[in-house]
C-alpha cells in the first residue's frame, strides 16, 4: 500500500476502448506488464424523509482490498468515512427503509491493472448506470506513504505517458493532507470526487 | 500480454454467498447468571470443559454502545437497532458493528433462541458515522470478563457495569452481584442442530448456571 494519484484523461475524438489502448500500448512500451483487472464501484444512498434533514451516504468497493466496504457520509456539516468487512452491503439492505440508493447513481470504473517496477497503473473506463463518462487512471507508487515525498516523482512518471494530459498539481482531495499517512480510504475519497464530477456531466454519446 | 476476467462486482458476491448460504447470520443464544460468591467454580468448570485449556479463558475489557435508528411520523414504526463494540484493553483492536433482530422464542422443541445477526469489523469512525446517520443512542455499559471456547460455541462470563465518570472505564459502578453467562454460536441459516450441542452443552454447567432461552418481553412485563 503506497500512494495513489487519480487522474482524469481527456478522451478527445477517441471511443473509450481506443483510449484505453493508446494508454495500454504507451505503459507497454515503458515495460508494464498486465497483472490482471481491477473494479472499483460505488453506490449512494439517500436517507428517507422520516429521518429528518438529508443524508447521503455513498459506498465504495475496491478490488485492490476485496474484503473491506467503505462508506463515505455526507451529512451536510460533516463528511465521515468509514471502513467495514464485507458484510456491511448486507447491513445496507436492511437499512432499505431508511436509505434507499437511485439506481441512476450507480458508478464504476473499470479496466486493465499494470504493474510497472514500484508503479501500479490502473486505466479505468468509468460508466454511470452503464453509460460511458470518461476514462481515469490511477498510478500508486507503492514504496513510500507520504505524499509530499513521491509527489514530483510521480508528478514525472505520470507525465512521462500521460504527456501534457498529466497532472501539475496534487489532486484537491490530497492538497491539505500531503504530510499525512496515505490510507486506502484516501483512494476511495479520489474515487468519489471524480464520481461526483462524472455524474453531473451531461451525457457526452459516445459508447464504451 | 496475458488476459485476465474482469472481478465480479462485490454485489454479485455477496449475492452469490447469501445464494449459497455461507453467510453466518443467525445467532443461536442461550443466557443465564451466576452469583458472584460462585463464578470461580464456574470459569473452574468451564476450563474444564473448554477447548482453549492450555492458554486458559480470554479475558475481555468491552465498552458496548447501542443505537437505534428510528423513522419517526409514521403509521408502522420503524426501529433498526445498531451496537458498537469496542475493546477497552486492546487498543488496535477494531471496533465491532452489530445487527441483531428480533430474536424468536420458537415452542418448546427448540432448544435455544435464534435471532438475526451481521457481525463486522469497523473503523473507529463508527460512533460518529452512526450518530449522524441518524441514530440515537438508547444505553451503554461495559462488560469485563472471559470468553472461552467450545468448537463452534462461544462463552462469555461477564460482569456488565453502568458507565460512570468522564472517560469510559473510570469509576464504573457494577449493576448486580452477578455475572451474565452466555453460550452463542453465530451460523448460516438452517443448522439448527447445533441447538441440539448446545442444550447438551448447558446440562453440563447445571446447576451452577442454569442456560435458558430469556423472553425479554415477559421480563419487560415483570418490571412493570
Amino acid at each position: 500500500m503506497g500512494v495513489t494519484i487519480l487522474t482524469q484523461f481527456p478522451t478527445e475524438n477517441r471511443t473509450g476502448p481506443q483510449t484505453i489502448d493508446v494508454l495500454s500500448k504507451r505503459i507497454s512500451a515503458l515495460g508494464a506488464t498486465q497483472q490482471g483487472q481491477f473494479l472499483v464501484d460505488c453506490e449512494t444512498y439517500t436517507s428517507a424523509p422520516q429521518l429528518g434533514h438529508q443524508r447521503i451516504v455513498h459506498v465504495l468497493h475496491n478490488s485492490e482490498q476485496p474484503a473491506t466496504v467503505f462508506s463515505i457520509l455526507e451529512s451536510g456539516t460533516k463528511t465521515i468515512p468509514l471502513a467495514t468487512d464485507g458484510l456491511f452491503d448486507l447491513l445496507m439492505m436492511k437499512m432499505s427503509s431508511f436509505y434507499t440508493s437511485k439506481k441512476q447513481t450507480k458508478a464504476e470504473s473499470k479496466g486493465p491493472r499494470f504493474e510497472i517496477g514500484d508503479f501500479c497503473v490502473k486505466l479505468g473506463t468509468v460508466t454511470i448506470s452503464s453509460n460511458f463518462k470518461g476514462i481515469l487512471v490511477e498510478v500508486e507508487y507503492r514504496p513510500c506513504v507520504v505524499p509530499a515525498m513521491c509527489w514530483d516523482l510521480m508528478k514525472e512518471f505520470l507525465q512521462g505517458f500521460l504527456g501534457l494530459s498529466g497532472p501539475t498539481n496534487p489532486p484537491a482531495y490530497l492538497q491539505n493532507r500531503m504530510q499525512e499517512i496515505y490510507s486506502p480510504l484516501d483512494t476511495v475519497h479520489q474515487y468519489l470526487e471524480h464520481f461526483t464530477v462524472f455524474r453531473k456531466l451531461p451525457g457526452i454519446g459516445m459508447r464504451p | 500480454m496475458s488476459t485476465h476476467s474482469a472481478p465480479g462486482t462485490a454485489m454479485d458476491s455477496l449475492s452469490a454467498a447469501l445464494k449459497c448460504n455461507i453467510i453466518p447470520n443467525q445467532e443461536y443464544l442461550l443466557q443465564g447468571s451466576v452469583l458472584d460468591q460462585y463464578v470461580e467454580v464456574l470459569l473452574h468448570r468451564l476450563r474444564g470443559l473448554c477447548d482453549n485449556v492450555d492458554s486458559g479463558p480470554e479475558s475481555f475489557h468491552d465498552h458496548e454502545l447501542c443505537f437505534t435508528l428510528r423513522a419517526a411520523n409514521t403509521g408502522t414504526p420503524m426501529v433498526l437497532p445498531l451496537r458498537v463494540r469496542r475493546a477497552l484493553d486492546v487498543s488496535d483492536a477494531p471496533f465491532q458493528l452489530r445487527y441483531v433482530g428480533q430474536q424468536e422464542l420458537g415452542d418448546k422443541s427448540r432448544p435455544t433462541v435464534v435471532r438475526s445477526s451481521i457481525d463486522m469489523a469497523c473503523s473507529s469512525t463508527i460512533i460518529d458515522f452512526l450518530t449522524e446517520l441518524g441514530c440515537r443512542l438508547d444505553f451503554e455499559y461495559i462488560a469485563r470478563g472471559y470468553m472461552f471456547r467450545k468448537g463452534r460455541m462461544k462463552i462469555t462470563v461477564s460482569k456488565i457495569f453502568k458507565m460512570g465518570g468522564s472517560k469510559p472505564g473510570e469509576g464504573v459502578e457494577a449493576i448486580s452481584q452477578s455475572y451474565l453467562v452466555e453460550l452463542s454460536v453465530l451460523a448460516p441459516s438452517g443448522q439448527d442442530a447445533i441447538g441440539e450441542d448446545m442444550r447438551i452443552f448447558a446440562e453440563q454447567l447445571r446447576p451452577l448456571v442454569q442456560l435458558e432461552k430469556i423472553d425479554y418481553k415477559r421480563l419487560g412485563n415483570m418490571a412493570m
